[in-house]
């Protein structure tokens, strides 16, 4: 099998650590990350920055327990929303993975995206791979110093950047930067911003490829995802081995060796520091960086690319791939489901609640004319994202008359609106000592908003 | 080559074994807690604390994550004891 598991005998996991370089890859599949990491970072930084209808695009209000998504405004009694895109995140992890391997790790995971943006502004100050290894192995000097310094300045603003986005989706920004410019920050949203700067600082500019080793848990079950057509990047050592350099323009067969020209270039590139020659492992996390090495090398050589490549363990045997198989149609169909109920759901859901609480105080009371009365509080909270007037009425036992003292009812956006209300019915038409009532709450000028909440009606029993 | 057993992860592996989970875990409790209850309802006795809602949030987020933490450092604890119990008893 040209594609083997690589050799797990001499666990790597608890190794002490060593440094690691990479050497920037340049090629097809480099520019389509560098595309991805700037997408993604753009839609981080720049998110906080949205506004919709004068308030923040997207926004965790958390004193006033709202979830604001441009024009949908979700509840904490809407956590079921959030519970399903946090199923549907997961069950794409597991689609995407299935189907296109690990490209959620070389492309998409934060990880990957602050790690590269925090080694590009590393390049940029300490120099390219063998620059940066001659610099941490000199002795301390005034100009190491110095770069030091202006490297760990750089990430660290950048990381306190980073850490004001992130509470920016919890405090509007707004007030936010005019909290931190005229020194009224308080005391938990600076907590934050700096947790989130250190995390950020920690991950991105020391920890990086071990996060992935030690700490990511997708890293260690993403196998339990893959099959023989799982697009994988792999060396071809049947192409390759055996390998040796040669001259230029030599013709391998002639000197009887393979295509690798055993530049270690791919070994460089690497920013888990493996050697994707000995065979699929799970540090690799198919960032295709070496594809990218060897394929410039194969160039330079004028050999045919693709001596590593993306490719799955079926085809690397020379047997037929299959895109569409069992698992792929599972988690497709899960998926596509579960998207359609969550959409369904949400355009369905009324932008309108309502609590009954019959007075516990008194059972019912008799009002002057012989009626039977019972008292409720209501609770009225209008989740839409406009004052409503609404109207209101009770049904359930012949003749039952809603009482209020409240000639309108008109409830701002967002807002909870309490009032009190009597029932009034004629204890000849109960049947029961306790009847069910049923309340109507409709919005005037809005009729889809509307909503029937049950009660129970209290009289003295039929006599 | 010996085994390779939990006691010999080195300590700064062992920290992150126990402060990563946990903090994973503090997020999904936290959500879920705090869209049940109000952190406002929950003051007992109408005592008078005046409270932000980051800081009530925030409390009980790291209140989860210490809980978390302690679940964490236990499991890890009784697997390194056990670790060098099973050594002396000679497996």
């Amino acid at each position: 099998m040209p594609v083997q598991q690589a050799d797990n005998n001499d666990n790597p996991l608890y190794v002490a650590h060593q440094k690691i370089y990479p050497r920037v890859a340049s090629g097809r599949f480099a520019r389509l990350r560098v595309l991805s990491i700037l997408t993604l970072l753009g839609i981080y930084y720049v998110t906080p920055l949205l506004q919709w209808n004068d308030r923040q695009a997207i926004l965790f209000d958390l004193p006033a327990r709202k979830f604001y998504l441009f024009g949908l405004t979700l509840w904490p009694q809407d956590f079921i929303y959030l519970a399903a895109l946090l199923i549907l995140a997961g069950l794409s992890l597991f689609f995407f993975t299935a189907l296109l391997g690990r490209v959620w790790c070389g492309y998409a995971c934060p990880q990957t995206v602050w790690t590269e943006a925090y080694l590009w502004m590393e390049r940029k100050i300490e120099g390219n791979r063998s620059k940066r290894m001659k610099l941490d192995k000199a002795p301390t000097s005034a100009s190491k110093i110095r770069i030091k310094l202006l490297k760990h300045t750089i990430w660290i603003t950048f990381s306190l950047w980073t850490g004001f986005t992130f509470v920016a989706y919890f405090t509007p920004i707004n007030e936010l930067a005019n909290n931190l410019f005229t020194g009224n920050l308080g005391p938990w949203e600076m907590f934050w911003i700096l947790f989130y700067s250190l995390a950020t600082y920690g991950n991105a500019g020391f920890m990086r490829e071990q996060v992935c080793m030690y700490m990511c848990p997708y890293a260690r079950f993403q196998s339990a995802m893959f099959d023989s057509d799982t697009l994988i990047v792999a060396y071809h050592p049947e192409r390759g081995d055996p390998r040796g350099s040669r001259r230029r323009g030599t013709d391998p067969k002639e000197v009887g060796l393979g295509d690798c020209i055993d530049c270690n270039l791919c070994v460089q590139v690497c920013p888990t520091g493996i050697d994707i020659r000995d065979g699929l492992q799970y540090e690799c996390i198919a960032c295709s960086a070496c594809i990218d090495a060897c394929d410039e090398i194969m160039d330079k050589m004028k050999y045919p690319r693709g001596l590593i490549d993306y490719t799955t363990e079926n085809s690397a045997r020379g047997e037929p791939q299959h895109i569409l198989r069992p698992r792929i149609l599972v988690y497709a169909t899960i998926l596509l489901v579960l998207c359609g109920l969550l959409l369904t759901h949400i355009s369905q859901r009324i932008a309108l609640d309502l609590d009954v609480i019959r007075d516990r105080n008194t059972l019912y009371r008799e009002t002057r004319d012989g009626l039977i009365e019972n008292v409720y509080t209501l609770k009225i909270l209008n989740m839409d994202s406009s004052s409503h007037q609404y109207s209101l009425w009770a049904d359930g036992i012949d003749g039952l008359k809603l009482v209020s003292d409240q000639p309108e009812l008109i409830v701002e956006a967002g807002a909870v609106y309490e009032t009190v209300v009597r029932l009034q019915a004629d204890e000849f038409n109960m049947e029961e000592r306790s009847v069910p009532v049923r309340f109507h709450l409709q919005a005037i000028e809005a009729n889809h908003l509307t909503i029937v909440e049950e009660a129970r009606f209290v009289g003295p029993g039929k006599k | 080559m010996e085994a390779l057993t939990p006691d010999k992860i080195p300590r700064a592996q062992q920290v992150i074994s126990i402060l990563w989970p946990s903090f994973i875990c503090a997020i999904v409790a936290s959500g879920i807690f705090f869209s049940a209850f109000n952190p406002k309802e929950l003051i007992p006795f109408n005592l008078d604390i005046d409270i932000s809602p980051l800081a009530a949030y925030s409390i009980g987020f790291l209140l989860f994550w210490i809980l978390a933490i302690v679940s964490s450092m236990g499991t890890l604890y009784f697997t390194i004891s056990n670790c060098r119990v099973l050594r002396k008893q000679g497996n």
